[in-house]
C-alpha cells in the first residue's frame, strides 16, 4: 500500500507538471493567435499586432476598392476567396490546399518562397509575419483548413 | 505561477518517499554494515548503459558522480584523413554532462543532471524487485528535463527498467518509458506531444573489467530524427567506469532521447566516465 502511495504520488507530481508550452510564446505579438479560422480571421487579416504589422484588409477589400490579387480578406468573404481557390495572379497556385501547408500559396506568399507572384506579404513588410504567426496558419491548413 | 508549480511538484517528487510510513516515525537505521547494495555487482558495473538507466542498486545515503561528453563532429564527415587531423572529433564541439546521484533510502536513488546546453533534469529511481527473489529486476523511474537552466520548457518522464542479468557475464534491459511534452512546440500547433519509447539494452561482459555496452529507443508519439542507438565498450576500474562509446545523437537526458537521434547517417563519438562514492 506504501509503494501505491508512492508510484501515486510521483504520476501526480509527474502529470501536474507535464507543462505544455504556451501558444502565446510562440505567436508573440498576437499572443491571442490560434489555428482557427476565426482566430486568424480576426488577429490576422483584420487587425494589426505590437510590431505594427499591416493588416491584410489595408489592401485585401472591397469596400472602396478592387480587392488587391482579387483576393478580398474581409470577414464573411474570406473563407471562400481562399480555400480550394486558384490564385489570380498565379492560376496554376492554390491558395489555400487543405492539409497541404507547405503546397499552399497563402503560405508561400507569407514566407516569401521562390516562385511566388509579385511580392512578399504583407505589402509593405517588414515587419512580415513572425514564424510563429506562420507556422499557426500552416497548422491551420494542416489540420484540413475548417471554417471553424 | 508555472516555476511554482514545477518547484511544488519536484518537492512533492523528492519529498514522497522518505516522508511517507515508517520513515517519518522513526529516525533513520544507520546503512548495515554488510549493506549488500555496496557488493560489487559484475554483470551491472554501472547506473547507466549509455544512455539509459540500469537497475543498479545506489546503497543508502552513498552517491555517485558521472560525466557524460558527445563530440559534436560526425565521424563521416570527410575523409579518414580529415577525421584523424580533428582526432576523431576532439577538436571540434562537445555536449557534456555533469550528474550527480544519492540513494535517499535502501532501493531509491535520486539525482540530478546538467548538460551543456542548458538543461537539467532530475530523476528519481526506486527498486521495486530484484533478481535474486524475482527472476528480473524492475524499477520505476521518474524524470524531468527543463531546458534553460529549467526555467522554460519542461519534459516529465515516468517508465520502468526491466533488467535480467545473465549470471555475471552482463545484463539486458528492457525500458517502456512514457515522456510527456517531448515536443517543444504548443500543444496546440503539432499532431504529437508525448513520445513513447521502448529502451532496449544490453551489457556484455568480454573480459573480467571490460564490457561491451548497446541500447537503443524505438518510439512512436512525437519521433522526429531517427531513433537513438548507441554502442559502446567500458573498463571498470575500481569505483570507476571508463566508457567509449558511438552515438546517432547527443542525448543524454530522458528528454533529450526520446527526441531522438540526428540522422541515421552521422555517428558521433564520445564518453562517459562515472565514480562511485562508495566501497
Amino acid at each position: 500500500m506504501r509503494l501505491l502511495n508512492r508510484v501515486l504520488v510521483v504520476l501526480a507530481a509527474t502529470l501536474m507538471i507535464g507543462c505544455d508550452e504556451k501558444l502565446s510564446d510562440l505567436t508573440g505579438p498576437t499572443p491571442n493567435l490560434e489555428p482557427t479560422f476565426s482566430s486568424i480571421q480576426h488577429d490576422i487579416f483584420e487587425t494589426s499586432d505590437s510590431s505594427g504589422r499591416t493588416p491584410c484588409v489595408q489592401c485585401h477589400t472591397a469596400v472602396g476598392r478592387v480587392p488587391s490579387g482579387g483576393l478580398n480578406l474581409t470577414a464573411g468573404n474570406s473563407y471562400a476567396a481562399l480555400v480550394n481557390v486558384a490564385s489570380l495572379l498565379k492560376p496554376s497556385a492554390t491558395r489555400v490546399v487543405p492539409g497541404n501547408p507547405e503546397g499552399s500559396y497563402l503560405i508561400q506568399k507569407l514566407e516569401g518562397a521562390a516562385g511566388i507572384a509579385g511580392r512578399r506579404m504583407p505589402f509593405n513588410g517588414p515587419p512580415y509575419l513572425t514564424d510563429g504567426q506562420i507556422l499557426v496558419i500552416k497548422r491551420w491548413i494542416e489540420i484540413g483548413a475548417p471554417n471553424n | 505561477m508555472r516555476l511554482m508549480r514545477v518547484l511544488l511538484a519536484c518537492t512533492m517528487l523528492l519529498a514522497a518517499w522518505p516522508c511517507t510510513g515508517s520513515a517519518q516515525t522513526k529516525p533513520a537505521a544507520p546503512a548495515p554494515a554488510d549493506d549488500p547494495d555496496k557488493d560489487p555487482n559484475a554483470s551491472q558495473p554501472d547506473f547507466t548503459l549509455i544512455g539509459l538507466p540500469t537497475t543498479l542498486r545506489l546503497p543508502r545515503f552513498s552517491s555517485a558522480f558521472r560525466v557524460t561528453h558527445r563530440f559534436l563532429r560526425p565521424l563521416g564527415a570527410g575523409d579518414f584523413g580529415d577525421l584523424t587531423s580533428d582526432f576523431f572529433g576532439l577538436d571540434s564541439g562537445a555536449q557534456i554532462g555533469l550528474e550527480y546521484r544519492f540513494g535517499l533510502m535502501r532501493g531509491l536513488q535520486v539525482g540530478i543532471h546538467r548538460t551543456s546546453n542548458k538543461t537539467i533534469e532530475f530523476f528519481g529511481q526506486y527498486s521495486l524487485l530484484q533478481q535474486k527473489e524475482h527472476g528480473f529486476g524492475l524499477d520505476v523511474l521518474a524524470a524531468i528535463d527543463g531546458t534553460n537552466n529549467f526555467k522554460d520548457s519542461y519534459t516529465p518522464s515516468l517508465g520502468v527498467v526491466v533488467s535480467r542479468e545473465l549470471g555475471s557475464h552482463g545484463a539486458v534491459y528492457l525500458e517502456p518509458i512514457w515522456v510527456n511534452n517531448s515536443n517543444p512546440l504548443p500543444s496546440e500547433v503539432v499532431d504529437d506531444n508525448d513520445t513513447f519509447v521502448i529502451g532496449v539494452g544490453a551489457r556484455l561482459r568480454i573480459r573480467p573489467t571490460v564490457y561491451v555496452v548497446g541500447e537503443i529507443l524505438p518510439r512512436v508519439g512525437y519521433d522526429p530524427g531517427v531513433n537513438h542507438a548507441s554502442f559502446g565498450i567500458e573498463k571498470r576500474a575500481g569505483g570507476h567506469v571508463f566508457q567509449l562509446n558511438f552515438s546517432n545523437g547527443f542525448g543524454t537526458t530522458m528528454g533529450q532521447l526520446a527526441r531522438g537521434g540526428t540522422n541515421s547517417d552521422d555517428w558521433y563519438m564520445g564518453f562517459n566516465i562515472s565514480r562511485k562514492f562508495f566501497r
